[in-house]
């Protein structure tokens, strides 16, 4: 079963610099953690979300516009997807996420295997 | 032979039965949302039968094959299912006992902490318990249908986000038992605060909770806080005869008859909470029990040990620091210190219990106390507007009337 965890962070809160290198420190250990068990399929870290850019459709139409798709202090700040048995493996993993001010989501990924004549999107 | 069903017995039977068949279909289908439903189907059928034909000789066999034709009728419309028919065909075994006992699993799938807690409430009600989704609607007071999409919410998130049905690891298991034990009570707390002076609903969610929580305790007999919460449900169940006036109003502790508390039951929950002592360290349940323990054992309530129910509070503060923690503790350390600190802890808390009907009750009793009877008065009537609870309304609204009438309402009884 596959799951995204998705990286809640408040983008306001600003690390300085010796606590920057801790954060990515305790992050590597814990990627290398889930890594070495084979659990890992991929993920990345995002830039602010003030780099974002959102495409709305209006009538067909696609509409650009600057900033993420909902106005929040809170953003998603990076994103992995781990394939594990079941819910409760998934939510340990994230309990062991170390920056602990951030939140993470964890959403259940479709598999689309189980339902053949399902469409993408 | 058949029996002439009252819907106790019929809930007797459910109680017993229901938990352990619902388990085991779970873990032979492997599919919680359709098991679950089977055996649901099955209550209401037995629900319009049992009345007719009487409770079956055998009525965990009868529950199992209408549980077992309906999967059959369901599963042959849909051609995805055929490989679960076989499972439930093949599977297929009268005795529904395992070792450990499906019910255990059940419970913690039902109270997982990625499930809301009304839907946990709900879950465990229907599937361990047997309350159909109209029994359980009409106990928390919502429409049937919000509450039967409460509970079909639920399930589609257990199978969709795969919820798993096990018994959680001894290194999580502290924080799945808070989650079962937090519903259990909650299940105990809307039968015992909803309940008015007469039953008005079909199940006692008080005896159902008390149920649930001793069979959680016999599959875990060596959880503290289990025994704790026991005790703690036996103990207000113990008072339960002396709650409410003849008017209907709630009678408040100081005022109880406490010749007609259970002392049998009250001595049993000592016992219970000395075992759970010798397991490990008080948890919030055991000093929340230690506390109506030490009312219960009290011959008059001028004889209530005060000092010991302050330290008592002041350890479940220390556990959980939530303000209507503070506010009952503020009440013993009235008893312990006077009014005047009581009523500074109440000040403190005022922004946090604004709209906590009880918090006004307790400072219109406080008021009364240093003679200042308009604000006390106020308070009272902001309390009552904050509540929809008969017997508390009935009670506050006494405390409302001038000294006479109040004489010649009680005289009248």
């Amino acid at each position: 079963m596959k799951y995204m965890l998705l990286f809640i962070k408040n983008e306001e809160a600003d690390l300085d610099e010796v606590a920057q290198r801790a954060h990515y420190a305790a992050i590597d250990e814990w990627f290398s953690e889930i890594g070495r068990d084979g659990k890992l399929r991929g993920g990345e870290e995002l830039q602010p979300s003030n780099t974002a850019t959102t495409i709305r459709f209006q009538e067909g139409r696609p509409l650009v516009t600057d900033g993420p798709f909902m106005e929040s202090k809170e953003n998603v700040a990076g994103f992995v997807t781990i394939d594990v048995a079941d819910l409760d493996e998934a939510i340990a993993i994230a309990k062991k996420w170390p920056p602990k001010d951030q939140a993470v989501e964890i959403r259940p990924v479709v598999n689309h295997d189980d339902m053949p004549h399902h469409p993408v999107g | 032979m058949m029996t002439d069903p009252t819907a106790e017995a019929m809930n007797a039977v459910f109680r017993a039965e229901v938990g352990l068949i619902c388990g085991s279909l779970v873990r032979i289908t492997g599919d919680f949302d359709l098991a679950e439903d089977l055996v649901q189907d099955a209550v209401v059928v037995a629900l319009q039968r049992w009345p007719v034909d009487g409770v079956p000789e055998r009525p965990a066999a009868w529950l199992l094959q209408t549980a077992r034709r309906r999967a059959i009728d369901r599963l042959r419309r849909d051609s995805t299912y055929r490989a679960k028919l076989q499972l439930l065909t093949d599977g297929w075994a009268p005795d529904v006992r395992s070792d450990p006992d499906d019910r255990l699993r059940l419970i913690f799938t039902c109270c997982h902490p990625a499930l809301a807690r009304d839907a946990q409430v709900a879950l465990t009600l229907r599937a361990v318990m047997g309350m159909t989704t109209s029994q359980i609607a009409h106990a928390f007071l919502v429409s049937e249908a919000t509450m039967a999409q409460r509970i079909v919410r639920a399930k589609r998130k257990i199978v969709d986000a795969h919820i798993p049905y096990r018994v959680p690891d001894a290194d999580e298991l502290p924080d799945r038992l808070a989650e079962v034990l937090a519903s259990l009570y909650i299940v105990f707390n809307e039968g015992y605060l909803g309940s008015g002076p007469e039953m008005s609903t079909s199940r006692d969610l008080c005896s159902d909770a008390l149920w649930l929580c001793g069979l959680v305790a016999r599959m875990l007999p060596d959880e503290p806080e289990v025994l704790a919460l026991l005790a703690l449900m036996r103990l207000h169940e113990s008072r339960r005869a002396t709650r409410f006036g003849a008017d209907g109003a709630l009678v408040l502790l100081r005022d109880q008859d406490r010749a007609h508390w259970d002392h049998s039951v009250i001595a049993e929950a000592g016992a219970l909470l000395e075992q759970a002592r010798r397991l490990g360290r008080p948890g919030s349940y055991w000093l929340q029990a230690a506390i109506a323990a030490c009312h219960a054992e009290a011959p008059t309530f001028e004889d209530t040990d005060w000092p010991q129910i302050l330290a008592l509070y002041g350890a479940l503060v220390r556990l959980n620091p939530g303000p209507v923690v503070r506010l009952n503790r503020a009440i013993a350390l009235e008893h312990v210190a006077g009014p005047v600190p009581a009523m500074e802890e109440l000040d403190a808390l005022r922004a946090e219990l604004d709209g906590y009907h009880l918090y006004w009750a307790t400072r219109a009793e406080l008021l009364r106390r240093f003679g200042r009877l308009d604000e006390a008065a106020d308070a009272d009537r902001r309390a009552i507007e904050l509540t929809d609870n008969p017997s508390e309304r009935a009670l506050l609204e006494t405390r409302l009337e001038p000294p006479v009438i109040r004489a010649l309402g009680a005289n009248s009884n």
